[in-house]
């Protein structure tokens, strides 16, 4: 009997189908229409003509698709370990249900829930020169204030800052949840070797959570690479382009140079970006799964 | 079930069709920002002070004087041609949207809005009514592509009060200005020295058009002809230089605020944080306002002058100005003859539009005795002659102005050399320009 | 899943106080911004043009409050944004339990490929199509309509992989007992295995409603007329750069407001949420 559930049949296939048509139409479909754009000078109102490699040629040529991509990399390299950092730590302070924890752990994640205007309203209204929280403060204690979001690096840092700030919801409670897993045996052994505080830490409860860190590590390169709306609405990418990251650098070339074609050539490198966290994600989450059966 | 359906879609037809009977709806989208906490229900314009609350109150009032008409605004970020360029390309642009004059070509020269001619004519409003500048600003290729609203031009708004106590005031009570590049900055040192602020408040942070601007001003100034081939920009000059290196050298001398945006530096001026804003013709009415109120930083000491002329080449002053224009697409003969109404409206209404400090685009305005009464009109009368655009084919000018304010904003924080800066917004403008 | 709840620990290893007390101090600087943004919003916009120290002065007045009553869009950009993330995340759920279900339980031809070439989908940013997309919902005239605000989330390849983990953690015996009373395949899927996935359903509804719920990119090129315009554009929208007519106070009670309903809702079910989100995590 179960051998006939399990015989294949095309009938099966159909609970795949309405979601196959989905992916295929909205994802795989726009996929290749973007690779076929790539290779064609076309603007945001008409058909284009072929022309090969040039627009990719003109990518890699552009400083600012370069400046782009550093800052993109800056970006991610600076703010994913402070999420993972931080994450990890709110989620071992925290990692013990009482009154207290229980409402800091739900403080700590209800900023994830704002939409990204509202964030970036929030840290504008922290940052901006004049009128911001952080001038009045630096006011009072009679420091000279920064123009953090005006002066190259500050800018992007302040970016980053509002970044944090709104994602650190996850990575705390995909830490605790990893927390809870480890067998309690473990700690008992520690115990009874009286092992330090540290020790236990370093030798029970960060090898247990290895494969969570890895796992929220690549979750938020993935997420941080495609970075957007923050710096759009903060810095708009200035001064000098110094916080423009490379999605913003797509929707300039695409809604405001009306130059899809580069725009489509720009948004396969990072495409193939994502591809390689993404296939690192696999590869990592798929060793999990053989351990754990 | 089915019959409920049918029934209540009966019922929603009959009631849509009722009311596009009523009412003819037209979507119109515009910058100039959003005020509805002040101005959603004011009709009475002359109330109104500003671009924002002098727009929705001509709005508010066209509306109220023709029922049958509804004006459905979006208002947009500034300059919000990203966001209309999604909308034409989604095939869902407004019926009339707000543009300057430097970015109609973009859009003419694609066939994507529409000549404007008929809808003026229908109406009885003559070309001939509008001022040389503005009719020049929308037409193209013989036929006017917007309906010109205004001419602006970047101008010195100047705090009296401070000038007084720098001891730049001359007898009659008028601000003593500079006449050259040495005097500018020997002005600004007295007056930094005198009164313990900087003597310019400029817009230098989030911000591109105010240094594109500047520069586009002090090179007319020097009878450069940077755009000589409006496909080509030639920034490599030593007269840009001239210009890049004024600009440092004022933000070097602490002549200048610093880091703050278009709003911060309207708030600074305001509380009277620096002697002379760099801004634009739209502030005259707000800060003459200001100046009327006691216990401001500008009572009593609000005036303003055309950007000097810093050079001995010419007087000069980079020019735009504002227009509304029709994206192309499907309307019904009464949506049009209601555009026509509202550019009727408009043109009429062009004196109370013109009291945010715009210079008028219809003739008339000038010979009004309200206007002539405006305060300061006389001391900036002259930009009418002295404006001057950049020629009417060179596209892009929103991207070539982002590029200009982001390299020559790097060259002026010290993060590019001046001639790194200048050479590379060159050859972006270039690739930009060459790639269309 | 975590069937294991239990948080006894040795009290020396983690949570002890010192780390408690960062992290209170912590939380601090985490709302210290939000605690700024309120108090902006409380004053009147006159007096903050003259210096936003006032803040931390009297008085006090909720007129801004008030005007959003009668002023602002954000109602009918909320109705928007709620509108699209529900619809969303109800499509994702329904097209990643059937597809869930399908991989893990049934066999069909193809079905490995299918789900490599699946996976391979996860590797897809969104931004990477959105240019190719933003044209073909050109040509179907899909922008500014709920429709296609909510369609491009739909193709995310997450919640299948999510949903096929859930399905195959499911004890084979509980669908083998009812193939015994001849069920058929929807039978089985809708009885016996859609019920145990409930949990699944929560995390996957929630990551989804929360994407939905945030997303930037694809509505500010999409839903470009102001009637479409979700809460996310359109606080963007009203925050212009340019002539910023609408006082500070507005704009942060505008900001407040907005923000009030998906606070209130998150705290209701802030236990669901965060059993919903580790829940996810340990599978």
């Amino acid at each position: 009997m179960a051998e006939s559930y399990r015989r294949s049949q095309w009938s099966n296939g159909l609970f795949v189908l309405p979601y196959l048509s989905f992916f295929l139409v909205l994802l795989v479909f726009p996929l290749f229409w973007g690779v076929w754009l790539s290779l064609h000078k076309v603007d945001l109102f008409g058909p284009g003509r072929f022309v090969g490699f040039g627009n990719y040629v003109r990518v890699l040529a552009d400083p600012v698709f370069l400046q782009a991509l550093r800052n993109s990399v800056i970006f991610v390299l600076v703010s994913v370990p402070s999420l993972v950092a931080l994450g990890l730590f709110l989620a071992l302070a925290l990692n013990k249900t009482t009154r207290t924890t229980s409402f800091l752990r739900g403080l700590f994640f209800s900023s994830s829930v704002l939409s990204v205007t509202i964030v970036t309203l929030i840290w504008r209204f922290v940052f901006i020169p004049g009128d911001g929280l952080l001038t009045v403060i630096s006011e009072q204690i009679g420091i000279q204030p920064v123009n953090f979001l005006s002066t190259s690096g500050w800018s992007l840092f302040s970016v980053g800052v509002a970044t944090v700030w709104w994602c650190l919801g996850l990575p705390m409670m995909l830490f605790l949840a990893a927390l809870q897993q480890i067998p309690t045996d473990l700690y008992e052994a520690a115990a009874l070797d009286n092992a330090s505080p540290w020790r236990v830490l370093t030798r029970v409860t960060l090898p247990s959570i290895a494969r969570t860190i890895m796992l929220v590590t690549i979750i938020q390169i993935v997420m941080q690479f495609q970075l957007f709306g923050q710096a759009q609405i903060m810095t708009n990418g200035g001064p000098n382009g110094s916080s423009r990251p490379l999605v913003m650098y797509i929707y300039e070339v695409g809604f405001m140079r009306w130059d899809v074609g580069k725009a489509a050539a720009a948004s396969e490198f990072l495409f193939l970006i994502i591809l390689v966290a993404a296939m690192a994600q696999y590869v990592v989450s798929t060793r999990k799964s053989e351990a754990s059966e | 079930m089915r019959r409920f359906l049918l029934s209540t879609a009966a019922v929603i037809a009959l009631t849509c069709g009722t009311s596009a009977h009523a009412q003819t709806k037209i979507e119109l989208q515009r910058f100039f920002g959003a005020c509805d906490a002040d101005y959603a229900t004011v009709t009475d314009v002359s109330k109104a002070v500003g671009e924002c609350g002098i727009i929705t109150s001509l709005v508010n009032k066209f509306e109220a004087d023709n029922p049958d008409i509804d004006v459905n605004v979006t208002t947009v970020e500034w300059p919000g041609y990203d966001q209309l360029n999604a909308q034409m390309a989604s095939g869902a642009a407004p019926d009339v949207v707000s543009m300057h004059y430097s970015a109609i070509s973009d859009y003419q020269s694609r066939g994507l809005i529409d000549p404007i001619d008929d809808v003026l004519s229908a109406q009885g409003i003559s070309p001939d009514s509008f001022t040389d500048a503005a009719r020049g600003g929308v037409t193209k290729e013989d036929k006017l592509y917007g309906l010109p609203f205004d001419n602006w031009t970047m101008l010195f708004h100047v705090n009296l009060n401070l000038m007084k106590e720098a001891g730049l005031v001359n007898a009659d009570g008028t601000p003593i200005l500079p006449k050259s590049v040495d005097e500018l900055i020997a002005q600004g040192k007295q007056f930094k020295e005198k009164t313990g602020k900087p003597y310019l408040v400029q817009i230098l942070a989030n911000e591109t058009a105010a240094y594109a601007r500047v520069l586009y001003t002090l090179l007319q100034q020097q009878n450069s002809n940077f755009f000589a081939d409006p496909t080509k920009i030639t920034l490599n000059t030593p007269e840009a230089k001239n210009v890049v290196e004024l600009m440092k050298k004022i933000k070097d001398e602490g002549l200048t605020t610093t880091g703050l945006d278009y709003a911060a530096s309207v708030t600074a001026f305001t509380n009277g944080d620096g002697g002379i804003a760099i801004n634009g013709t739209w502030l005259i009415g707000d800060f003459v306002a200001q100046s009327e109120k006691d216990g401001t930083a500008l009572a009593k000491g609000y005036t303003v002058y055309p950007v000097p002329q810093l050079y001995p080449g010419q007087d000069s002053t980079y020019a735009d100005g504002h227009s509304w224009v029709m994206p192309h697409k499907d309307r019904t003969p009464e949506q049009t003859e209601a555009i026509g109404k509202l550019f009727k409206f408009l043109a009429d209404n062009d004196y109370e539009w013109a009291r945010t400090g715009h210079l008028p685009a219809v003739k008339a305005v000038f010979d009004k005795p309200e206007f002539k009464a405006l305060p300061h009109r006389e001391n900036i009368a002259e930009i009418a002659q002295t404006g001057r655009s950049l020629p009417g084919a060179v596209q892009r000018q929103f991207a070539i102005q982002d590029i200009i304010g982001e390299e020559v904003g790097a060259a002026v924080n010290g993060d590019k050399t001046i001639d790194e800066a200048l050479g590379s917004a060159e050859s972006r403008i270039n690739d930009l320009l060459a790639n269309i | 899943m975590s069937k294991d709840q239990t948080t006894y620990r040795p009290e020396a290893l983690t949570g002890n106080r010192t780390l408690l007390t960062i992290a209170i101090a912590f939380s601090v600087v985490m709302m210290a911004p939000v605690a700024w943004l309120v108090g902006l919003s409380i004053k009147d916009n006159k007096e903050l043009m003259l210096g936003t120290d006032s803040v931390f002065r009297v008085p006090y007045t909720l007129v801004n409050y008030v005007n959003i009553l009668y002023s602002s869009q954000a109602f009918g950009w909320f109705f928007n944004s709620l509108v699209v993330a529900i619809g969303q995340t109800a499509g994702v759920l329904i097209l990643a339990s059937l597809a869930g279900y399908a991989f893990a339980r049934l066999e069909f031809p193809f079905r490995r490929t299918i789900f490599v070439i699946v996976l391979f989908g996860l590797a897809v940013p969104e931004q990477a199509v959105i240019i190719a997309r933003h044209q073909m919902f050109n040509w179907f005239g899909l922008h500014n309509s709920y429709i296609g605000l909510m369609l491009p989330g739909m193709s995310s390849a997450f919640g299948v992989f999510l949903m096929t983990q859930f399905f195959k953690a499911i004890p084979k015996e509980i669908d083998e007992a009812a193939l015994l009373d001849n069920a058929s395949p929807l039978r089985i899927f809708w009885k016996v295995l859609l019920p145990l996935t409930l949990p699944a359903q929560a995390t996957l509804g929630i990551f989804t409603f929360l994407h939905a719920w945030n997303d930037y990119w694809w509505p500010l090129i999409s839903a470009t007329r102001k009637e479409m315009f979700t809460l996310t554009i359109g606080i963007a929208s009203s925050q212009t750069n340019f002539a910023q007519s609408e006082g500070l106070g507005f704009l942060s009670a505008q900001a407040v407001f907005a923000s009030l309903p998906v606070l209130i809702v998150y705290v209701i079910f802030q236990r669901h949420i965060v059993t919903a989100v580790s829940g996810g995590a340990v599978k």
